[in-house]
């Protein structure tokens, strides 16, 4: 009998360490994915180690960073407890004149004044205007801010994963009003707000857009459901919400109706979901799928104009989780297999921009989840290594890069 | 194609997209799909069960026979090994039989550990990673997002109550005393003693560092398991015996 118990004794012991090692393919920890802004000649971006750096557009040189206290992050399965890790940023900095506006995944809303963090004074700096908002946890699982924060002439408005609506003071960070009695929203809010007029509207997860007052958080009469809930922030254009769902299918959404005005794919569903917010320019919808395409749509009729292809350095189809960009009448797409193309927003017809290094590799060395923003012909890229990547659409190149990441 | 890769092309992938379907159709509780997931792997690893469950109950016929060995052998422990294989082999009896329904459940559990995490998407990053991992079907898509809450636990959780690990460690002692026949030896007792404390003790440590919704399925999978061990080798097994040292 010893030899099945020894064997016994084996399995016992090989099994946590079995577990143990498929634990980090897993549980992922929120690593963040926070976008690039661009204001008056100087690019805000928040980075993978938990900061929100400057970076000046012209030289390249880091013109301030602020350090946002870790978190504790959370132990999972047989991991050795708790440990402090950089605080994840999704949201894309918001610039208004002198203030950056952030919203992180600790649950924080952050408001830096440019001259104080230059000057590195003690943050916050009232007199300068700064503050710091904490987010309730309100009996959530976690009170982390994913959602862009969405801004009005006085006021911020920020939706968090504890299900509740908030819109705060800009010059002081104190709560105007809070929505926090919707049951639908009591899980994952995930998804940007956005401002049409007097109204917030905000879509969810579990398949519902939602109109709130801009002014006093009272939600309107009007809301839409639909089957499958939304994976994509919701994007206006006139009286029309555009979004994309769960089920592989991006809705049009006229506001005050409780159908859809169209569907895409019209036949069968795409390939994957419409992950990234669409852009409506001239009565065009670009849409990003994480089956790697881009589709140009008629907003009106939701009719394909065309569909491109993006793909990754083997030629297979690649995701697209950053939203497109539109510059002129060129379309900038990037790829999480870190393709950056530049299409002709009429034709569809698209070119990649070369790895200038090697040419059969990526345009950068890196995955690109971020959304990116363009300004005079340049394109500033957050890459998932944490770099920041500055693509000449005219020269069809990665002009400079800068490592975001910095030592202490 | 790397293991990685073939691991979820094969086990990993499969078992999250049952797992979301079954979800869809039983109203969106993640909960009772775990539950009939656990039922499904019960089925397609039943022939490996009811050979264990068969050898199981030939071992328990055979135990006078192994208690005269263990008294007539009990110095010699190389002789006693030899007889009693001789007597196993005999019988036609794997001892080592009992081992095969866990080691096939091992791949299940990572995955379904695995299947959880994804499936319920506590960060961005899971979502995405999730979108990857969906098969096309109608089904699956619909279902997400996945609500984590069953019962009084959160799914992605370890249950804070350590209701469902005193369950789990409960019916896994159960299940093994049914099976684990008593030692004569004062030596072999007490191991056999560790040995059935040490697995639910085990089980029960896990439970609290683990989703609560893998704790699920080995609980439901111990039910089932004691369930079938009743039927199949007709009573409770060696639950209800008492060890000769015991009776005297």
């Amino acid at each position: 009998m010893k030899q099945p118990k020894i064997l016994f004794l084996i399995v016992i012991a090989l099994l946590p360490l079995t577990l143990v090692s498929c634990i980090s393919g897993s549980a992922q920890l929120a690593k963040g994915w926070a976008g690039t802004a661009v204001h008056e000649g100087i690019i805000y971006v928040g980075t993978a180690d938990g900061r929100v750096v400057t970076i000046n557009s012209s030289t390249g040189n880091l013109e301030w960073s602020y350090s946002i206290a870790p978190v504790t992050a959370p132990s999972s399965g047989l991991a050795c407890g708790p440990t402090l890790a950089p605080t994840a940023i999704y949201g894309t900095p918001v610039v208004d004149r002198d203030i950056v506006y952030i919203g992180t995944y600790s649950g924080k809303v952050l408001a830096l004044n440019t001259s104080a963090r230059g000057e590195d004074l003690p943050f916050p700096q009232a007199r300068y205007g700064e503050w710091e908002w904490d987010c309730p946890i309100a009996n959530a699982k976690s009170n982390a801010i994913v959602a862009d924060l969405a801004m009005s002439e006085d006021a911020l408005h920020v939706a968090s994963s504890n299900g509740r609506v908030y819109s705060l003071d800009k010059g002081s960070g104190d709560e105007n009003w809070r929505r926090e009695d919707i049951p639908v929203l009591a899980e994952k809010l995930w998804a940007s707000p956005v401002i049409q007029g007097d109204t917030l509207y905000v879509s969810t997860l579990d398949g519902h857009i939602y109109a709130l007052s801009l002014e006093t958080g009272e939600l309107l009469d009007w809301f839409f459901e639909s089957e499958a809930g939304f994976t994509s922030s919701p994007v206006i254009d006139e009286d029309t919400i555009f979004l994309g769902s769960f089920d592989r299918y991006l809705y049009a959404v006229k506001i005050g109706s409780d159908v859809p005005m169209w569907k895409f794919p019209e036949e069968k569903p795409a390939g994957n979901w419409f992950w990234a917010s669409p852009i409506v320019n001239e009565g065009i919808v670009y849409a990003g799928c994480l089956d790697g395409k881009v589709y140009a749509i008629y907003a009106e009729t939701g009719e394909e104009l065309w569909q491109f292809e993006s793909q990754d350095s083997r030629g297979k189809p690649a995701a697209i989780v950053s939203p497109p960009v539109l510059v002129g009448n060129l379309l900038i797409v990037a790829n999480e297999a870190g393709n950056v193309y530049v299409i002709n927003s009429e034709t569809g017809d698209g070119e990649r921009i070369k790895n200038r290094e090697n040419s059969d590799k990526s345009t950068i060395d890196a995955q690109i989840r971020a959304p990116f923003c363009a300004q005079e012909g340049l394109v500033y890229i957050r890459g998932e290594d944490n770099q920041l990547y500055v693509v000449d659409i005219e020269k069809g190149e990665v002009s400079w890069k800068v490592n975001l990441t910095i030592e202490e | 194609m790397g293991f990685i890769e073939v691991w979820y092309l094969i086990i990993g992938n499969p078992v999250l997209n049952v797992l979301i379907a079954l979800s869809q159709l039983l109203s969106g509780s993640f909960g009772l799909a775990i539950i009939v997931l656990t039922i499904i792997v019960r089925l397609i690893s039943w022939p490996l069960t009811k050979r264990q469950l068969k050898s199981s109950k030939t071992m328990q016929d055979m135990q006078p026979k192994i208690q005269e060995l263990q008294k007539k052998y009990g110095k010699n422990q190389q002789k006693l090994q030899q007889e009693m294989m001789k007597l196993y082999k005999e019988a036609g009896v794997n001892p080592l039989g009992c081992l095969w329904p866990m080691l096939v459940q091992i791949p299940i559990w990572i995955a379904l550990y695995q299947a959880i995490m994804r499936a319920l998407a506590t960060t961005p990053e899971n979502l995405l990673d999730l979108a990857h991992r969906l098969y096309s079907w109608d089904i699956v898509n619909q279902a997400i997002p996945l609500s984590s809450k069953f019962l009084w636990l959160d799914l992605g959780q370890p249950d804070p109550y350590w209701i469902l690990a005193i369950i789990v460690g409960g019916t896994m002692w159960v299940q093994q005393k049914m099976t684990q026949a008593p030692a004569v030896d004062p030596r072999q007792q007490s191991q056999s003693r560790m040995m059935l404390l040490m697995m639910p003790l085990m089980f029960g440590f896990l439970t609290l560092m683990f989703p609560s919704g893998l704790a699920l399925y080995w609980a439901v999978s111990n039910i089932i398991g004691i369930i079938t061990q009743y039927f199949v080798t007709g009573g409770w097994g060696y639950l209800k015996f008492r060890s000769p040292s015991q009776s005297t």
